[in-house]
């Protein structure tokens, strides 16, 4: 199968959460600290030296003793009634040098993680990831729901702080979810597993830089967290909130005031009054990234 | 394995027993691909199978090197009278476990490899005139063991750094081992300022340790010919230019060079080398 299992739990009813690294980290830091605070047990891990080139050697006195992968590990929590599983992806697999997973090898994964979801008797599977949005990072991220059947939509649309495609100004319902985040929700309707994606918003003048964006992993964490009708401790999560939004603060206080007075706009942006005027041209979005750009490439430690 | 889809098999070769020697393309000074070529001349080696690139290299375009166009190549090479077998090719750029499964699955099965070992340069900043010499990194205690006799700098500790990743012949002795073949990476330091031009005398440290270990009775007259013209060459340099005898002259003394130093040492290395001095 390409999986190891190191223990082979009886499990009841269980819902899986997948996630691999995308945009801000946005899902990665959410199921992971949903994992965490579940105290989710190690169940098995895929046998990434098939996807991925190692990381790491590690060579003591001339022997070669380990060659390291990035890992793509299976976990589980028994609830009672309805029990959890995890799977956390440490990288994409690509078939190319692009960030996120595409190709044969991406496919592969997707029907692999939806193997181990079969094989345990699950119903349902959540992804997570982000979801770029003219937001400002002052504002709370809302959560973008999509489900593979249209059956889901009233449950999804029940979730606090949730937004459906449909539900944001030109997008008519229609778009795109990159990498295995977004393919393992084909891959599971295929298979006739349901699936949903929460994806936490991220301000658009932050989305292309490699920075984690906590805020938007929050709504997602709060999401999931009632989806399973779990209450979870937010303290982890506040605090790289914290820490977060005083980073790109001190950078945001460092733009030209033009540039800010532009993102400024972005606050008063509600998805409630679509026939408001667009804040800021396509213009002004390119001179703002790029002064953006310019801020972070000047961060010591970034260069 | 699908024979004709990911690989050409041309021929047969009849061994019990081999040894496998492996040089990629992307090495350092390209001292393992030289190596390797050598062997295969000297002991008369025939090309029998090949890897098909579609599986493991972009093929939208060729890339260009030294003006010349190149094209992904991953070739064996069989000396069946002294159970050797040379493996060359480039670096596949995906697919790499699956890469290496079927080099292994064709040195199992067409000609039961016992040994494999890779062969490549690492950059020095030693001077020519020190003596080159062997390090190696082995798959199991036992090959550590059994390569005790040869010389071999075999007690390196090494973890890779963040901004790096492990070498390709680390990835094969890894996948190697899960099929308890044992094998080794050797590697020769090579002087950096002969890196563009040729470190002759870093190949023949890999080449007299194939000849010693595998019984291959190689005379090696025309290597050892090459060896002392370039040495003589790069002595004629020397004493024509202070300035380049006073930068060898410090690093035989282990002491460094500046940037600005280190540039003009390779640059006027390569210059007269290739002038044909």
């Amino acid at each position: 199968m390409g999986v190891i299992f190191y223990k082979e739990p009886k499990l009841s009813n269980p819902i899986l959460i997948a996630c691999w690294p995308g945009i801000g980290n946005i899902g990665i830091i959410a199921v992971d600290i949903l994992r965490r605070v579940m105290a989710a047990e190690e169940l098995g891990e895929v046998e990434s030296w098939e996807f991925f080139y190692p990381r790491r050697v590690l060579i003591r006195g001339g022997e070669l003793k380990s060659l390291e992968f990035p890992s793509n590990k299976f976990y589980f929590k028994k609830m009672g009634k309805k029990d959890v599983m995890f799977f956390i992806g440490e990288e994409q697999p690509t078939d190319g040098a692009k960030a996120y997973a595409e190709g044969i090898k991406a496919y592969r994964m997707a029907n692999l993680v939806i193997d181990v979801a079969l094989k345990f008797g699950c119903h349902r599977v959540y992804t997570s990831g982000a979801a770029v949005a003219p937001i400002h990072h002052t504002a709370r991220s809302r959560v973008w729901v999509v489900p593979n059947r249209e059956d889901l939509i009233d449950e999804v649309k029940s979730y606090e702080n949730t937004v459906l495609m449909s539900d944001i100004e030109g997008r008519d319902g229609q778009g795109n979810i990159t990498g295995l985040n977004g393919l393992l929700l084909g891959v599971a309707r295929k298979r006739g597993l349901e699936a949903i994606c929460v994806m936490g918003e991220v301000p658009i003048y932050i989305h292309g830089f490699p920075i984690p964006y906590p805020k938007g992993s929050k709504s997602v964490l709060e999401v999931l967290s009632a989806a399973l009708g779990i209450e979870v401790s937010m303290d982890e999560i506040n605090a790289l909130v914290q820490q977060s939004e005083s980073e790109i603060d001190s950078v945001y206080d460092r733009l030209p005031s033009e540039i800010r007075e532009q993102l400024d706009k972005l606050k008063y942006v509600t998805y409630a009054e679509p026939s408001e005027p667009e804040p800021i041209t396509e213009e002004d979005k390119k001179k703002i990234l790029q002064e953006i750009d310019r801020l972070f490439k000047k961060e010591p430690g970034r260069d | 394995m699908r024979e004709g889809q990911l690989f050409n098999l041309f021929d047969k070769p009849k061994l019990e027993s081999s040894s496998l020697v492996v040089a990629w393309n992307q090495d350092v000074g390209k001292v393992g691909t030289k190596a390797a070529d050598y062997l295969r001349r000297k002991l008369k080696g025939l090309e029998f199978a090949e890897i098909c690139p579609e599986s493991f290299f972009p093929l939208g375009g060729v890339s260009v090197e030294d003006d010349v166009a190149q094209f992904p190549e991953s070739k064996f090479y069989c000396c069946p009278e002294e159970s050797l077998v040379v493996f060359k090719s480039d670096v596949p750029r995906y697919e790499w476990y699956e890469f290496l499964s079927l080099v292994l699955d064709i040195a199992e099965k067409y000609f039961k490899v016992k040994e494999i070992y890779t062969v490549g340069g690492m950059v020095s900043s030693a001077a020519h005139t020190t003596p080159r010499m062997l390090l190696s990194v082995v798959n199991s205690a036992e090959m550590k063991r059994r390569l005790s006799h040869y010389e071999l700098a075999s007690d390196m500790d090494y973890e890779t750094q963040d901004d790096q990743r492990p070498t390709f012949s680390s990835f094969l002795l890894w996948a190697a081992r899960r099929r308890s073949i044992e094998g080794a990476s050797l590697w020769v330091p090579i002087p950096f300022y002969l890196l563009a031009v040729e470190d002759t005398q870093a190949c023949k440290k890999l080449v007299e340790f194939f000849s010693r270990r595998l019984e291959l009775n190689i005379d090696f007259g025309d290597i050892n010919e090459t060896v002392a013209r370039q040495n003589k060459e790069i002595a004629q340099l020397r004493s024509k230019f202070s300035e380049i005898d006073g930068y060898i002259s410090k690093l035989e003394g282990n002491l460094s060079l500046t940037v600005e130093e280190s540039e003009k040492l390779v640059r006027e290395i390569e210059q007269w080398l290739r002038g044909g001095h």
